[in-house]
């Protein structure tokens, strides 16, 4: 098994850096730090997904005239791309909310807002 | 006790991760189930059929392009909210002990160089909206630049000389400049060929070519007025 | 297969998570989590997808670093 791990060192690589982002939204107390590692997961993951399209050799997909095959697959890319737009969506939206939520409350621990009220 | 908690749930996380990586086809196997089926297809006959040089373009806009609808509308909808959110609660006044806050001056390299540089950022990034389904580029990533861009002259000028870019009569038709776009060229693409984006025949690909363009123009100008708009608000007191 | 340029990004890139997790000054960690788009728009591009490395590269490095420093200067700036 730690040979098949030693070929897809890409996707234990990503495992990893998701298991220290959920390590960060768990263990750590103030929103704005919870909120960087929530980032780290999702790019994490949006890593994974593109080392899956990934080709020994291969090219962007680009179709030009000297374009040579193999091609990296062009699925996982277009997928990803959506991510990182869906990523950056909810990201202002929650420090529009911790904004909103510190001048409402003066805090933005968790554990303070927890005996808040 | 909270600590081996932690440490117990992140090795149980790991754990079966770890075990489904390693049953994976090999990393960059080019005979890998991923490359052989749909792929393939969409490969060699992506250029053909969709009329765009740049195969992710073309599955974004042509093969997935009510996906590209989705996230459009998810952008636009947290616009919404964070704006619901922040309008109409100001911050409450703060006395630093009745001295008044002094701003931290802005260095004049910085404001230089941004206001020199600020042209040639405009152009690259309508250079990147418009080669988006030739080169590497597309209508999102042009629209993030010039909202960068935005936001560096917002700096650097203050805010009362780049409001003008975003009239208040106008800005929601800016904002939604994107879905706009959309829906319009799913219309005509109704007219021609019966299907909701329906791209036509392979051999009228000017057509095609411009009903892209469109949708490329439409999502650039959206994101930068929506990324602008955020910021603006964010910043505001 | 990977060469030892690979493996020397993704190092940098598990290093730098760590530092951001550990870092109790929440400007330095923004600017830890930049650095940290950077690398991965790097390593994007390695592999052949520049559409996404791009796209990367401007919203990570540009808008969400802008958005949390913005949110830094209107709420606290350390870790309590």
């Amino acid at each position: 098994m730690l040979e098949a791990l030693w070929n897809n060192v890409d996707y234990v690589a990503s495992v990893v850096l998701f298991c220290i982002g959920l390590y960060i939204i768990i263990a750590k107390n103030n929103l704005i730090k919870k909120f960087l590692g929530l980032n780290i997961m999702e790019t994490a993951v949006f890593s994974f997904i593109v080392a899956l399209g990934v080709v020994d050799g291969g090219e962007p997909p680009i179709m030009g005239p000297d374009a040579t095959p193999p091609f990296a697959s062009p699925i996982p890319q277009a997928l990803v791309l959506t991510g990182i737009v869906v990523a950056v969506s909810t990201t202002a939206l929650a420090l529009s909310l911790i904004i909103r939520i510190y001048r409402q409350c003066g805090t933005i621990e968790a554990d303070e807002l927890r005996e808040m009220e | 006790m909270k600590k081996a908690l932690v440490a117990a749930l992140l090795v149980l996380t790991a754990i079966p991760l770890l075990i489904g990586v390693a049953s994976m086809p090999p990393h960059g196997d080019p005979d890998a189930p991923m490359h052989t089926h749909v792929s393939a297809r969409y490969i060699e006959q992506g250029e053909e059929e969709a009329g765009a040089a740049n195969i992710v373009t073309a599955v974004i806009l042509n093969y997935r392009g009510l996906d590209t609808a989705g996230e459009v509308t998810v952008i636009f909808t947290a616009l919404a909210a964070a704006l619901a959110v922040l309008i109409g609660f100001p911050a409450p006044p703060k006395d630093n002990d009745g001295v008044p806050a002094a701003p931290a001056p802005l260095s004049p390299v910085v404001s230089f160089v941004v206001r020199l540089l600020a042209p040639f950022i405009v152009l690259f990034s309508v250079y990147v909206i418009l080669n988006g389904h030739v080169t590497p580029g597309g209508g999102f990533q042009g629209g993030a630049i010039l909202g960068g861009l935005f936001i560096a002259l917002t700096i650097v000028l203050g805010e009362g000389r780049t409001r003008v870019l975003l009239p208040r009569r106008g800005a929601p038709w800016m904002q939604g400049a994107a879905l706009l776009a959309f829906v319009a060229v799913g219309i005509l693409g109704t007219a021609l060929t019966g299907y909701f984006l329906g791209y036509p025949a392979e051999s009228q690909h000017l057509v095609t070519e411009l009903m892209m363009l469109v949708i490329e123009v439409g999502i650039g100008l959206g994101g930068a007025a929506i990324f602008a708009t955020i910021f603006l608000q964010m910043e505001e007191e | 297969m990977s060469t030892a340029f690979d493996i020397m990004l993704l190092l940098f890139l598990i290093a730098t998570a760590l530092a951001v997790a550990r870092a109790k000054d929440l400007l330095a960690a923004a600017l830890i989590f930049s650095s940290y788009s950077l690398v991965m728009c790097l390593l994007w591009q390695h592999r052949g997808a520049p559409d996404v490395a791009m796209t990367e590269a401007a919203v990570g490095a540009g808008i969400t670093t802008v958005l949390f420093l913005v949110t830094i200067g209107r709420t606290t700036r350390r870790e309590k």
